[in-house]
């Protein structure tokens, strides 16, 4: 009965991930970091605290950086997601992700997917931070790696 | 998490209609950031969840006559970047701006703030500095209006009715030169829980006397609310320095007084304190 209705729900979630439109059947249950990483096979967006602590899994959703580990998958309904799989190639790199290889700015490069994002969001926003607003804009980003100096500077490199 | 059926309806009947049957079985979603962690952590295990993020009713930030009137499901972001609320309520934008880092600020509502009800909140003490107003409607009792300072029952618990779903925040404009601010101290400059806060509304009359004091003191006390035995002190006199202690002292004897003593009194006296002093020096002196 009840049991028997909330077991079997799925739902057809449809959206927009880096300019292709998809379509997946869901768990209402999940949130969008799962449906990236598992239904899509996009894993450049990690998982991290699962809670919005550290950023890892900082996705542009509709124009805004947002942490996919708290967006229920089914709010996501008929928006458009950015993830760092739709900024650049091996081949044709971001000049963001250029910028960060070039200063040093990765390091175990878990942190880096969901700091390239958060850059993406604030340099739409603001073309020329300065220092103070880069840090602004990647205080949802946790590294345990570089100590952020190598990241603003990689950012600043863009900007210039 | 365990499982649960979603609905994200477009008006504020249906939303309206499906919380009044689905009762205490449904918990109410709008940017996620404190029901997604509880969700997970099997805190709460509701059989419905509601989206209230698609109800465009339930946005917007306009100014009508006397009043600014706020969409519960406004971002914090869209605090920190309206227009409206940075000229008449500066410290509201302040408060927003201090939540999180961007992309909680992204999804996280002021809606959100206030019925989630934490003793730490940052918003919530703002509006109540502001002396905001809510709006509520449920199926069964229609429209009520409710001032903030009789919305929260208890830590994490509004006085909302069981069907009630928070519609809209209304805020009186401040009267001209009336000054605010905020401060928020915690472990680090974002991403932060406060460990304090402070909300505070002041005018003065031409005489240089305290016409108007508001003092909310945050995550010092089990809820958010104005001190009045610390404004009173100030009220219709000139804020002199000696005064201005008298004033802080009665402050922190109250959070202790409500509050209790606690591991942390030690370092929440002297600097709740400081904090106010600091705060209401700035707003004096400032034009």
């Amino acid at each position: 009965m009840e049991g028997a209705e909330r077991m079997s729900e799925k739902t057809l979630l449809r959206m927009e991930v880096n300019g292709k439109t998809v379509e997946v059947l869901i768990d209402p249950t999940r949130t969008l970091l799962q449906v990236l990483r598992e239904e899509l096979k996009l894993t450049g967006t990690k998982k991290g605290c699962g809670k919005g602590d550290c950023g890892v899994c900082t996705v542009i959703m509709n124009g805004k950086a947002v942490n996919a580990c708290l967006v229920l998958a089914l709010q996501a309904e008929g928006k458009e997601i950015e993830t760092v799989e739709g900024l650049g190639t091996p081949e044709k790199l971001h000049p963001l992700q250029a910028s960060f290889i070039k200063s040093g700015a990765v390091q175990c490069g878990f942190c880096t997917p969901g700091m390239l994002m958060s850059a993406v969001a604030l340099l739409r926003k603001n073309p020329h931070p300065k220092e103070e607003e880069i840090k602004r804009g990647i205080s949802g980003n946790l590294c345990r790696c570089t100590g952020y100096i190598k990241i603003i500077k990689a950012i600043q490199n863009v900007v210039k | 998490m365990q499982r649960f059926h979603f609905y994200s309806p477009k008006s504020i009947e249906e939303a309206l209609t499906y919380l009044s049957d689905k009762g205490d079985r449904c918990k109410m979603i709008a940017g996620g950031t404190d029901l997604i962690p509880a969700l997970r952590t099997e805190s709460l295990h509701p059989e419905f969840v509601l989206d209230l993020l698609e109800i465009e009713q339930m946005r917007g930030i306009r100014e009508i006559d006397h009043t600014i009137w706020i969409g519960p499901t406004t971002t914090f972001t869209e605090i920190v970047e309206s227009d409206l609320l940075s000229r008449h309520f500066p410290l509201l934008v302040q408060a927003a701006a201090s939540v999180g880092g961007p992309q909680i600020r992204n999804r996280g509502t002021v809606g959100g703030n206030i019925a989630n009800a934490s003793p730490a909140a940052d918003v919530l003490p703002a509006i109540l500095a502001l002396d905001g107003e809510l709006e509520l409607q449920s199926k069964t009792y229609g429209k009520r209006r409710l001032p903030l300072d009789e919305a929260i029952a208890s830590p994490y618990r509004t006085n909302f009715r069981p069907d009630e779903i928070l519609t809209g925040i209304v805020i009186k404009k401040l009267e001209e030169g009336t000054k605010c601010g905020f401060e928020k101290l915690g472990r680090r400059n974002a991403m932060a829980r406060a460990r304090m806060n402070l909300s505070v509304v002041l005018q003065m009359d031409r005489e240089e006397r305290v016409k108007e004091l508001r003092i909310v003191p945050g995550a010092v006390m089990p809820m958010a609310r104005r001190v009045k035995s610390a404004e009173g002190r100030l009220l219709g006199q000139k804020p002199e320095a000696s005064l201005i202690e008298i004033t802080i002292e009665a402050l922190s004897k109250e959070m202790v007084q409500v509050a209790g003593v606690r591991w942390s009194t030690g370092y929440k006296v002297p600097v709740l304190k400081n904090m106010t002093r600091r705060l209401l020096r700035e707003l004096i002196e400032t034009d």
